[in-house]
């Protein structure tokens, strides 16, 4: 059973509109539905519409793997939309939790800081060292999410414990902890700049006692005050 | 320059955001660089951009939960500070443009709560007229970018004529870097930081000390 390149085409550019009508009653609903109908053969449309107008959320890069399995399922026809809808269930919250420790939590933030030094140290070019390496990964996720989530279907969820998640993560997990060193690079050292001294673990303490975002940004603005009164 | 130029070229940012793809173009330090470079200031646009992509480091995007808009907030720290420096001292000027940035991320974030419900509103009429779904879905694009163009206009408009008065704070750019990279390391070692990955921090401050002697 072959995907074919213009449905792969079709399947990958509405991939990346998957949260462009995000909602809080379906969250990614109606993109996933667009996604899984724009490469459904013609005979399947009716049947796709009218079992998947509900709820879906995953990781926005790792839902690429959902509509290549659920492509590959109504192509097949052997399991029918309940079924089909359980397996939804289950990958996207595997997903989801792979996906935001993976690209969230680990490779963004760690390449960001690299970004944020090449950029002030380096200037303009700097932002490339986040673009080329970040697009890579994400559009890697995306094409290969939608080409083995046809070739394996269901059995796509065993993927999360391939190298191309663990290894990759501990790598950032490594990177992201060097670049974070690093950042003391940035420092001109002078009197004033000991003042990072009882930032650092001010900061870290709002985030392990996970303070509302709220009070850190408001936090952040009173610092900003007490530093410009200084 | 002017701020519906600004802003038209913010929203087109801010669709990155989850609108389109995600290709990370929103995210502060990259929308920051590229509109300082646009308007004949990378090198504001990328302290302003680092700075508040250090401190919005860890902002994750998990499920429901709507974190303070950090895209929103490096667009309008840096559009800000553009229009505000031509009128007002540069240390003025970057105080008041970090303050507005960070009220534009609570601000950003609230915006964000009221265009997800307007989706919802595309999805019931989806409902009632299944055989428009993709009409209804790329309207989401619509929401998306007024958001963020009503967002950035507000602030830009407001910075391209506010005179800041004598006696006002001012702050110097060092000390905003500080507290930028205060909160990145801060960031990063909450994110980073395990059992196995301490000694990579320790190796990558110890590099940063080493380079900075030399």
């Amino acid at each position: 059973m072959q995907l074919g390149f213009t449905r792969f085409i079709k399947l990958l550019l509405q991939n990346l509109f998957i949260q462009t009508s995000w909602s809080f009653t379906t969250l990614q609903g109606m993109g996933f539905l667009a996604n899984i109908l724009s490469g459904a053969r013609e005979d399947k449309k009716e049947l796709i519409l009218n079992n998947h107008k509900g709820f879906f959320n995953t990781h926005p890069y790792m839902s690429a793997y959902i509509v290549g399995a659920v492509t590959r399922l109504y192509d097949e026809g052997k399991k029918s939309p309940d079924e089909i809808k359980h397996f939804i269930a289950i990958a996207q919250t595997s997903l989801a939790s792979s996906g935001d420790l993976l690209f969230w939590e680990t490779i963004r933030p760690s390449l960001l800081i690299i970004a944020v030094i090449l950029s002030l140290k380096f200037g303009l070019w700097g932002i490339f060292g986040f673009i080329i390496p970040y697009n890579i990964l994400h559009l890697y996720h995306r094409i290969t999410g939608i080409l083995d989530g046809y070739r394996l279907g269901p059995d796509i969820i065993y993927l999360l414990n391939s190298a191309r998640f663990k290894k990759v993560q501990q790598v950032f997990e490594i990177v992201g902890a060097i670049a974070a060193g690093l950042l003391i690079l940035l420092v001109q050292w002078k009197n004033n700049s000991l003042i990072l001294i009882p930032l650092i673990p001010l900061f870290i303490s709002m985030f392990i006692y996970r303070l509302p975002a709220t009070f850190y940004t408001i936090s952040i603005i009173l610092i900003v005050i007490i530093f410009a009164l200084l | 320059m002017n701020p519906v130029l600004m802003s038209f070229l913010g929203g087109l940012f801010i669709l990155d955001k989850y609108a389109i793809g995600e290709f990370g173009l929103s995210q502060p330090i990259i929308a920051g660089t590229i509109l300082g470079a646009i308007f004949g200031e990378p090198k504001t646009g990328i302290m302003l951009g680092a700075v508040i992509q250090l401190i919005f480091l860890g902002g994750l995007p998990i499920g429901r939960d709507i974190p303070p808009d950090a895209q929103g907030a490096g667009i309008v720290g840096v559009g800000t500070y553009l229009f505000l420096k031509n009128l007002n001292p540069q240390d003025s000027s970057l105080f008041l443009a970090i303050v507005l940035a960070l009220t534009a991320a609570l601000a950003g974030g609230a915006m964000e709560i009221y265009t997800r419900r307007l989706n919802e509103k595309l999805y019931h009429q989806f409902l009632r007229k299944k055989a428009h779904l993709y009409l209804f879905h790329y309207l989401g694009l619509g929401t998306a970018y007024i958001r963020g163009f009503v967002l950035f206009f507000a602030y830009f408009i407001f910075a391209r004529y506010f005179i800041i008065p004598g006696q006002f704070l001012k702050l110097n750019p060092q000390l905003l870097l500080i507290i930028g990279i205060g909160a990145g390391i801060a960031n990063g070692c909450y994110l980073f930081i395990k059992k196995r990955t301490l000694i990579f921090f320790i190796v990558g401050g110890l590099c940063s000390l080493a380079l900075l002697v030399l």
